[in-house]
């Protein structure tokens, strides 16, 4: 091995093995696949579900656990060690929090739709376990990420959001056995708004401001108005979180007022971004990406006119689907389209005298086009099924969505075949 | 040693083994996004060498696409402050 080769070789093994986060990415692309099946099964209810086991709860969590928490954890894996400098040292924590966070989701899953609360609650034990691992490992990486101080501030903000989610996701799966809350439905709404809104929320608008330039070749968002953003987005849900949890709709309307605040600055920042940066053609992942973006006031005026029974009946139904399915599905599916090959390519040998294979190459776009087009017509006749109580127009919104789920799970496998010939 | 530029994208300077970039100390994605321009301008003939806080992990997929190779000449103990350099040569140069 010459030494270049050896540099080079070095290089490489500073990165996770590319089996770590890519068994994260395949598996959310098998959970999105099962979340539409669940949620074509769950059609007649899932129109105007309030909560409660049964199968469109399941589907909710393959959703928020499977697909987005799966997902993320993954991502956070391989890039943030990267960005705070910090070579990984031992492969098993992560690797623990995979074997301990599947069978916990898979189980918790099956026994919300077989509505089996026995079961139930030590599955929601063995997940929040796993996520408490990774809250410890997001904690070891983010205490270094002194280089970028918003991705980090939301980050800290992100495992605080975790480690209450995980909490009351904990205290809400004991419930259904001993019943200790004494208003499930308003900590269920607290769960869904520190989990959707925090949690996830955080870590997409953090990893917004270097992943949005990055992708771009912009310049980094200002930091001033990036930290009143941030701020405010912490004002938020820490406001609207109490505020489910005490029933207060004064302190809700505060919290989606100020929330549509925080979302205008992060949209005006991105838009800055793609304003500025030296790439303009970003391609059909930036056209999900700019569709989230459309989604995020939506939820939130939608979750206002829903607070002041304007939004029909099924107006908190809706809040929660454009939530987790409208802005947090879309945009994370938008970034992955961009972002695996990309994360594929790096993991790409680097012999001497043998190119690593282009990301251009590395993406089938057939799939991600049939992906995208689903995914859209999916989410617009699923909100148009909820808003008019229609569970067979939900039922083809689902049908469409599994298709185009397994588009996306064609695109992944074909992004790890085509890496192989060259390994 | 000559000078040739100062930004905020970085510092820039030519030498006898090529044109230097210095974007240690900018926040990501600023470092790629230097290096990109640099080259992206045909500022560069054929070397470039790139002085960096940490490996540019994500900048290694730009490089293939536009043709450019990559080698790291340095990587020190970047806990240290220590800088990493990386030399990139156009391909079939």
């Amino acid at each position: 091995m010459t030494l270049a080769a050896s540099f080079l070789a070095d290089a490489k093994s500073r990165l996770l093995p590319a089996s770590i986060p890519f068994r994260f990415f395949i598996t959310a692309a098998v959970f999105h696949l099962l979340m539409w099946l669940v949620l074509l099964s769950a059609a007649g209810d899932a129109t105007s579900f309030r909560g409660g086991p049964g199968p469109a709860l399941a589907a909710v969590h393959l959703l928020t656990l499977g697909v987005l928490t799966l997902t993320a954890i993954g991502a956070s894996a391989q890039v943030l060690p990267v960005a705070t400098r910090r070579l990984p040292t031992a492969h098993w924590p992560i690797t623990l929090v995979f074997w301990l966070f599947v069978p916990g989701l898979i189980a918790l899953c099956a026994a919300m739709y077989i509505r089996r609360p026995a079961v139930i609650a030590p599955a929601a034990a063995v997940t929040a376990a796993a996520l408490i691992i990774f809250a410890a490992i997001l904690a070891d990486n983010l205490r270094r990420a002194t280089s970028l101080p918003v991705v980090a501030a939301y980050g800290w903000a992100a495992l605080a959001s975790l480690l209450v989610l995980a909490g009351l996701g904990v205290a809400l799966a004991g419930d259904y056995q001993i019943g200790v809350l004494p208003d499930h439905a308003a900590v269920a709404l607290a769960h869904m708004i520190i989990g959707g809104f925090g949690f996830m929320g955080f870590l997409a608008l953090g990893f917004s401001h270097v992943l949005v330039p990055m992708f771009a070749l912009a310049a980094t968002p200002a930091k001033r108005p990036a930290y009143a953003g941030f701020v405010l987005a912490v004002v938020a849900v820490g406001t609207g979180t109490v505020g489910a949890v005490l029933g207060s709709k004064m302190m809700l309307t505060f919290a989606a007022l100020i929330g549509l605040g925080a979302a205008g600055l992060h949209l005006w920042l991105m838009h800055q971004a793609l304003a500025t940066g030296m790439r303009k053609r970003l391609g059909l992942s930036f056209v999900l990406v700019r569709g989230a973006w459309v989604m995020l006031p939506s939820v939130l005026l939608v979750g206002l006119a829903s607070l002041y029974d304007l939004a029909g009946p099924n107006g908190p139904t809706l809040f929660g689907f454009l939530l987790v399915a409208g802005w947090l599905l879309t945009f994370l599916l938008g970034i992955l389209q961009r972002i695996l090959p990309f994360l594929a390519s790096m993991h790409a040998p680097r012999a001497p005298g043998k190119s690593p294979p282009p990301i251009s190459e590395l993406a089938a776009s057939r799939p991600i086009r049939i992906h995208s087009i689903c995914h859209a017509v999916a989410l617009f006749v699923i909100a148009a099924a909820i808003a008019g109580d229609m569970p067979e127009l939900l039922r083809v919104g689902a049908g469409v969505g599994f298709v185009g789920a397994f588009a996306f799970l064609w695109f992944t496998a074909e992004v790890v075949r085509r890496l192989v010939p060259h390994a | 040693m000559d000078r040739a530029n100062s930004c905020e994208d970085g510092r820039i300077w030519r030498a006898p083994d090529g044109v230097h970039i210095d974007v240690r100390g900018l926040e990501p994605p600023q470092p790629m996004r230097a290096i990109l321009r640099l080259l992206d301008l045909g500022e560069v003939d054929s070397v470039a060498i790139a002085h960096l806080d940490r490996e540019p992990i994500f900048l290694y997929p730009e490089l293939d696409e536009r043709g450019w190779n990559h080698e790291i000449v340095q990587f020190g103990d970047v806990d240290n402050g220590d800088e990493v350099v990386l030399r990139l040569v156009r391909c079939n140069s």
